[in-house]
């Protein structure tokens, strides 16, 4: 039984639990609940009314709620903004009607939640503003070459526990740019705010902010990192070895992915092909190339007439990265070397463009990045 | 237009016949207690007879009180408020929230400048509060209360004013180690300007402040002596009287935190022969803004100015100032008028009832308390164990093994009402010391009952049981 509160303000509280808000009545659908005893509004029958359920889409209505109105919708994140785990943590508190069970339920996600080492309670990893002790670790995840972001968190407080794990549920191994998009206040979408104490729920915004905050600095890090192996998106180059990834438009999501320098791939590369002068020597690694991989191999030599090529399907690499969902074949990342007389005179630059060019329709239909090697054979001679 | 309380008859018996009189009373105030009493009396009737404390049973003190103040009657969450968080603030009767009103409403003006009819009778109103206090505390004089801010702002005065121009390199200052952040920070900010040192004196085996330890901190270097006079954790009562003493034989000032003290016990000033005591009015029934401190008259007057502006001084010079006589010297600014002037309403309020049946019924409600926590398992309460000789404040902090404080406060809110307190309590040295990082708190205060007591200790029997089964 209770009747939950929209503001901490002790005095609004006292209001809410006696009258209705004056505050537009559709604010408080989805964790509202009316207190069973003194149930004197007339509006209400004596059964207790919840209104728990938040339109996903616009068109859908509950049985129990008005139909949502815009302000609603302003002033809160869409659900579908959310990443797809939490999505569906928000779906299951807002079925959850008794303030008790939601308790339970977000005990059970804590008891779920993998333990932090000593090592990682840090006071870069501590939250500020709880009252109690929490910590959260995030780093890059190095089985999915570093491109998404996983976290840890722990807490002494049982509650607490079950804030962190909710979080770390729907935020580990997303991309930082959905992680930072999310809104401190879809914690109003859970509807366990009105059962978290003010303080607890300034813990939970700021474990919230923290998470955004790591997972940013991790981002930054890593194209950091990138660009000084002479790699970024951006066409400023350090080159060193004549080596990067080039990150081409990737899923809609705005630069999610972090560039991966690809310094070992070159070496790799240099010392597995040989010059025979003149001819023309093709060398497929790995498996048999299908489809892109051949249409890619066609295109290069078709236009650079290239000395050396070798095309190599390495997206198994990147699979489960925000890149490569949608591109159903999952020839997405490929790693080229191709040397050419065309590239002659040319600037590093250059090279890669001209190459992006004639791959271009490639790259509009779900290749995501290459990792390119293009040289003239009298650098490649001189090597 | 004094706010008239006449003077309630003590509640330590339960007859009904004592509780009638209130009635013979004129004042409206007063009247409305009865009103609301009356509807209380059908309920007395029923009330546990399996009452170990008689005086605890209605009509206590707490049930005659209640009436007098609107807030605790009230759900959250869906349940009725249970409200025991008293030593980080108190609630404040009708009779002090019309004292403000009336304040507002009336005769507000400020003080000390004007000469018109509203400004004379604020300054009146003004000074009859600082009066008040005076005679509340038993100091020889109203002009040795200045008022300040809160009890904080009160110790940085003495920090600032007296500290600064008595205090060199190498002096020491001994607090415990059961001081309150007010009582410890400016202590430790004078301290690193001008090089003096500070001592902390441990808890003994029944955690409280160790005297003898601190008697042999004492030296001729000691200069200052800060000690709480009741635990806000601890719920322990230092020799006050025996402290003073021990530090003038060395030479040193005694600076009281009576913040847990002056709202819930006669405090005599004069027979303590302390040299500065601070208190807070919301601690006592009173608004929030506004404390005072004591100071002996000579050690106020030798004192340099806190902060400097409008009221303090006496002449002003392009080129300097000469300054007031205390009190005002410390009075820089306007001051909150009306929250002083309820501070004086609160004090006749609470002197109406009587600051030693106050104290006595804490002591019985504050043991039932103990008690019933005691039957919760695996609960470890801090602070010394009542016995003959040592007296508890009506005040619990306490931990359940492997349970959160915070989890613990969050459930009894959410779930049954129940307001405590979670944290460290501004205590974080004495926390550290114990060995824990934050512990919940309960806290009474005259008008809590022993329901408020049953009711708590249910609760937290469902709270244990929720977080217990899910180890």
């Amino acid at each position: 039984m209770s009747a939950n509160s929209i503001s901490s303000c002790s005095s609004l509280r006292f209001l809410t639990t006696r009258t209705i808000p004056k505050t537009p009545f559709l604010k408080t659908p989805s964790f509202i609940q009316i207190p069973r005893k003194n149930n004197d509004h007339t509006f209400f029958s004596f059964r207790p009314i919840t209104f728990q359920k938040l339109p996903t889409t616009p068109s859908s209505s509950s049985s129990t709620t008005p139909s949502p109105s815009t302000t609603e919708e302003n002033s809160l994140q869409p659900i579908e903004e959310l990443p797809p785990k939490l999505q569906e943590i928000v779906k299951l508190f807002q079925s959850v009607e008794e303030p008790k069970a939601k308790y339970e339920q977000l005990l059970f996600y804590g008891k779920s939640l993998k333990p932090l080492e000593q090592q990682f309670k840090t006071n870069d990893n501590k939250v500020q503003g709880c009252v109690s002790q929490v910590w959260v670790r995030a780093y890059l995840d190095p089985q999915q070459n570093n491109n998404v972001v996983v976290y840890e968190a722990d807490s002494d407080s049982l509650l607490t526990k079950g804030l962190a794990a909710l979080l770390v549920t729907g935020f580990s191994g997303r991309p930082v740019s959905e992680i930072v998009r999310v809104k401190p206040d879809f914690v109003h979408l859970l509807g366990l705010q009105q059962s978290l104490t003010p303080s607890r729920n300034n813990g939970f915004l700021n474990m919230l902010k923290l998470m955004q905050k790591k997972a940013l600095m991790l981002f930054v890090e890593a194209e950091k990192g990138a660009s000084e192996l002479g790699s970024s998106s951006s066409s400023s180059l350090e080159v060193k070895d004549g080596n990067f990834v080039e990150n081409s438009k990737g899923s809609g999501a705005g630069g999610e992915s972090v560039s991966q320098s690809s310094g070992e791939k070159g070496a790799e590369f240099t010392s597995s092909s040989e010059v025979k002068g003149g001819s023309f020597v093709e060398n497929s690694s790995g498996g048999e190339l299908s489809g892109r991989g051949r249409r890619i191999k066609e295109k290069l030599e078709k236009e650079l007439d290239p000395v050396e090529l070798e095309v190599e399907d390495v997206s198994y690499q990147h699979a489960g990265h925000a890149g490569v969902r949608g591109s159903g074949d999952g020839e997405t990342h490929f790693n080229l070397r191709v040397v050419s007389k065309e590239f002659e005179g040319k600037s590093l630059v250059k090279r890669h463009r001209l190459i992006y060019k004639l791959l271009d329709d490639e790259l509009q239909s779900g290749l995501h990045a290459l990792s390119i090697v293009a040289k003239t054979p009298s650098e490649v001679n001189e090597g | 237009m004094e706010v008239l309380l006449p003077k309630l008859p003590s509640f330590k018996f339960s007859s009904p016949i004592c509780c009638c009189s209130i009635s013979t009373r004129s004042s409206s105030y007063v009247k409305f207690g009865f009103r609301r009493f009356s509807s209380l009396s059908v309920c007395a009737s029923t009330a546990n007879e399996a009452v170990a404390e008689p005086s605890l049973g209605s009509p206590s003190l707490g049930h005659t009180t209640r009436p007098h103040f609107p807030i605790l009657h009230q759900e959250v969450n869906g349940s009725k408020l249970v409200y025991l968080d008293n030593a980080a603030t108190s609630q404040k009767p009708t009779v002090v929230l019309k004292t403000l009103q009336s304040y507002y409403e009336a005769y507000n003006s400020n003080v000390h400048r004007g000469i018109h009819f509203l400004s004379a009778k604020a300054t009146d109103q003004y000074e009859a509060a600082r009066r008040k206090v005076a005679s509340f505390i038993n100091a020889s004089d109203s002009s040795e209360i200045v008022f300040t801010r809160n009890a904080t702002e009160a110790i940085n005065l003495v920090a600032y004013s007296w500290g600064l121009s008595n205090l060199k390199r190498d002096d020491e200052i001994i607090l415990t180690v059961a001081e309150h952040h007010s009582a410890i920070v400016p202590w430790q900010l004078l301290a690193q300007k001008v090089g003096a040192v500070l001592k902390f004196v441990n808890l003994n085996q029944y955690e409280i402040p160790d005297m003898d330890k601190l008697k042999e901190l004492l030296s001729r270097k000691t200069k200052l002596v800060v000690v709480h006079h009741v635990s806000n954790v601890l719920a322990s009562v230092l020799p006050v009287r025996d402290i003073a003493n021990w530090a003038h034989d060395v030479g040193a000032k005694v600076l009281v935190d009576a913040c847990q003290s002056v709202p819930h016990m006669t405090v005599d000033v004069h027979s303590l022969n302390v040299d500065f005591l601070v208190a807070s009015s919301h601690k006592m029934c009173g608004p929030t803004g506004v404390g005072f401190l004591y100071g002996k008259i000579d050690l106020l007057s030798s004192m340099p100015p806190f902060l400097g502006g409008g009221e303090m001084i006496s002449d002003v010079f392009l080129d300097h100032s000469t300054y007031a006589e205390p009190p005002s010297r410390f009075e820089a600014g306007t001051p909150a008028i009306g929250e002083a002037i309820g501070l004086g309403a609160a004090i006749d309020y609470l002197s109406g009832i009587g600051m030693q049946t106050i104290h006595d019924y804490e002591v019985e409600l504050g043991r039932y308390l103990y008690e019933r926590l005691l039957s919760i398992p695996n609960i470890r309460i801090y602070g010394p164990a009542p016995s003959e000789k040592i007296k508890r404040a009506a005040l619990c902090s306490f931990n359940v093994e492997n349970i959160h404080a915070t989890d613990l406060a969050t459930f009894l809110d959410q779930q049954h009402g129940v307001a405590i307190r979670s944290g460290h309590h501004c205590t974080q040295p004495l926390h550290r010391y114990l060995g824990v990082n934050a512990s919940a708190r309960a806290s009474l205060y005259f008008y809590n009952t022993k329901e408020d007591v049953d009711n708590f200790i249910q609760a937290l029997n469902d709270t244990v049981n929720f977080f217990s089964s899910f180890k």
